[in-house]
């Protein structure tokens, strides 16, 4: 009876250490056995590599540029979440909604405040995390198709960004929407169905408002999020961020005596290029440098802690950053729209203006034609640069050319916003901030 | 195995080298393709909507009377200008042939905030991106005299209808 009762006092004094074993089931790692366990057996620790390259950590060499996008995605999402339990899609009601968001809602000028910023934000870095990814030749092979992930990821981020931007239901939303789809208008034999099966109607209305609303909060989200996880996945099975080559180490003969004595004969055969005791870890399979037979350790250090630290760093900063803008900053909202008066001019977002810009050019090469080269451009890169040389270094000098090539298009481009931006005013003449 | 004799096969015809087996999974594989197409055409046919909610294209704009020899008098609600000269009255578009923005009738004729394109008072382009000339819509007369815009229906610009 005593023998009972003690065991289920053992029991309820053991209970919370075993519920925290079943969950985490190491503890707090001291040795490097630890650490590797500690990465391997977390589900969400194990999307990353157990070990990982110092060179792949060097904040000068990414820029944390990828990761700010990610972190900003979810800051995206929550405070996005958030708003959706007061936001109602219809042209009635949500310009009011808006006003709510000010006068009624707890925190809802923050939380707007951040998801508009955080979605402008999240615009630029993954667009500079392209950058990034160009200047250092990080897209060549075997990484090809993760480039091309990118491009659609950046391409849904736009398009993330330009549903949501008609949601306020005010001028500025309405008008950019207008000029915006009727880009679309140009594509050759589609662009007409195309526009009307966006707007589910001849021009922006309530329909256009419901079906931006279901792609802004559901169809582009997961699309994101898929490409998101297949864009991380590839990483790793593409080899890690790329870096450098490795200085070629030409094996040195063993040196001492002992060593040289001559292998059995069969060993030795099977001996090819004098290779050293073979290593394969975790990533075995893994194309790319960590292969590499014998110099596995020199330049990678453990996850736990080093990566996890790194990345907590630049949650935090993503956050304090974002939090700061909304804290001073108000996000835009004009006027209820208004059908009969558009604003003059008219301009669509800024990430679109570098468009609008060429397209008061020329309406089809602007919008369509050029656009459309350039993105083909993006895509098969990776496909014609096959020079292995310059990977993993910023504006390395092997890569003069590409970088020079990429950094104009870059260059013209965000002239082109800046020209869009602060150059054009009342029907789109050229005027002088100034 | 390999050294029986080959003399008592008869060399099989050529068709008859497609198994059974490659076969059905040829078959199998073309209608889960097929279906997989059905159903990404459904969903394009599903979204694309067979009535819509907004403006009819047919309306009545009011009595002849109303627009007085001379007027120029943009509805922007129904993105159209009445031009009156005379006994002859027409309806020009007032939507912007370039991305969809509303012009605004001016002293030369009609003018685009957004870009900057200038048309005459027919709506002929007569500068900026605007590719082409804004549209003329049918205008009637109905049976109780009032006058009628059909924006499904273009007509030829210059054409007027005389009340």
């Amino acid at each position: 009876m005593s023998n009972d009762t003690n065991s289920i006092w053992k029991t309820l004094v053991d209970l919370p250490a075993n519920v925290w074993k079943s969950i985490f089931r190491n503890p707090l790692p001291t040795s490097d056995r630890g650490r590797a366990a500690t990465s391997f057996t977390n589900f969400f620790l194990h999307i990353q590599p157990v070990r990982v390259s110092r060179h792949a950590l060097r904040p000068t060499y990414t820029l944390g540029l990828g990761l700010i996008s990610f972190f900003l995605f979810v800051i995206l999402t929550v405070t996005g979440i958030l708003l959706m339990f007061y936001y109602v899609p219809s042209s009635t009601q949500a310009y009011d909604r808006m006003l709510d968001l000010r006068s009624s809602v707890a925190f809802g000028v923050i939380l707007r405040n951040m998801h508009r910023w955080a979605a402008h934000a999240m615009v630029a870095t993954v667009f500079l995390h392209m950058c990034r990814v160009f200047f250092t030749g990080a897209y060549k092979a075997p990484r090809e198709f993760n480039w091309n992930i990118g491009v659609a990821l950046f391409l849904l981020t736009l398009f993330a960004s330009f549903t949501g931007y008609l949601l306020p239901w005010d001028q500025l939303a309405f008008w950019a929407i207008t000029v915006g789809t009727s880009i679309a208008g140009y594509a050759p034999l589609v662009g007409k169905e195309l526009r009307f099966l966006l707007l589910g109607d001849a021009n922006v209305g309530q329909e256009a408002l419901l079906r931006f609303y279901v792609l802004h909060v559901v169809v582009l989200p997961a699309a994101l999020s898929l490409l998101v996880a297949v864009h991380f996945w590839r990483i790793r099975k593409d080899g890690g961020l790329a870096r450098p080559e490795p200085v070629e180490q030409v094996l040195q003969p063993p040196q001492s005596p002992a060593a040289v004595e001559p292998l059995p004969e069969p060993v030795a055969s099977l001996a090819v290029d004098a290779a050293p005791v073979r290593r394969f870890t975790i990533q075995g399979l893994v194309r790319g440098p960590f292969v590499k037979v014998g110099k596995l350790e020199d330049d990678t250090v453990f996850s736990w802690p080093t990566l996890l630290i790194a990345e907590l760093f630049v949650l935090l900063l993503t956050i304090a950053g974002v939090l700061a803008v909304s804290w001073f900053f108000n996000a835009p909202l004009e006027q209820p729209v208004n059908v009969m008066h558009p604003p003059n001019p008219a301009k669509a977002p800024w990430y679109f203006l570098g468009l609008q810009e060429q397209v008061s050019y020329s309406a089809f090469w602007g919008g369509i034609g050029i656009p459309g080269i350039e993105l083909i451009l993006l895509l098969l890169v990776p496909y014609f640069d096959r020079g292995k040389q310059g990977v993993g270094r910023w504006f390395a000098r092997q890569r003069i050319l590409a970088n020079s090539v990429f950094l104009l298009f870059v260059i013209v481009n965000i002239v082109l916003i800046l020209i869009g931006t602060f150059f054009r005013g009342a029907n789109w003449q050229f005027v002088s901030p100034f | 195995m390999a050294a029986a004799p080959k003399t008592n096969e008869p060399a099989q015809p050529a068709e008859e080298q497609v198994s059974r087996r490659s076969l059905l999974a040829w078959l199998s594989g073309a209608g889960v393709v097929g279906s997989l197409m059905a159903g990404i055409f459904s969903t394009f046919v599903f979204l694309k909507p067979r009535a819509t909610y907004g403006e009819p294209s047919r309306f009545r704009i009011g009595r002849p009377e109303d627009f007085p020899p001379g007027a120029r008098i943009a509805i922007d609600t129904k993105r159209v200008c009445i031009v009156r000269e005379g006994a002859k009255v027409a309806a020009i578009s007032t939507t912007c042939t370039h991305l969809g923005c509303i012009v605004a009738p001016s002293e030369t004729g009609f003018l685009c905030p957004c870009h900057g394109s200038h048309f005459d008072v027919d709506g002929n382009v007569t500068g900026g991106p605007a590719p082409k000339a804004l549209s003329w819509y049918q205008i009637s007369l109905t049976p109780n005299g009032e006058l009628e815009v059909d924006k499904d229906n273009e007509i030829q610009t210059g054409t007027y209808l005389n009340v």
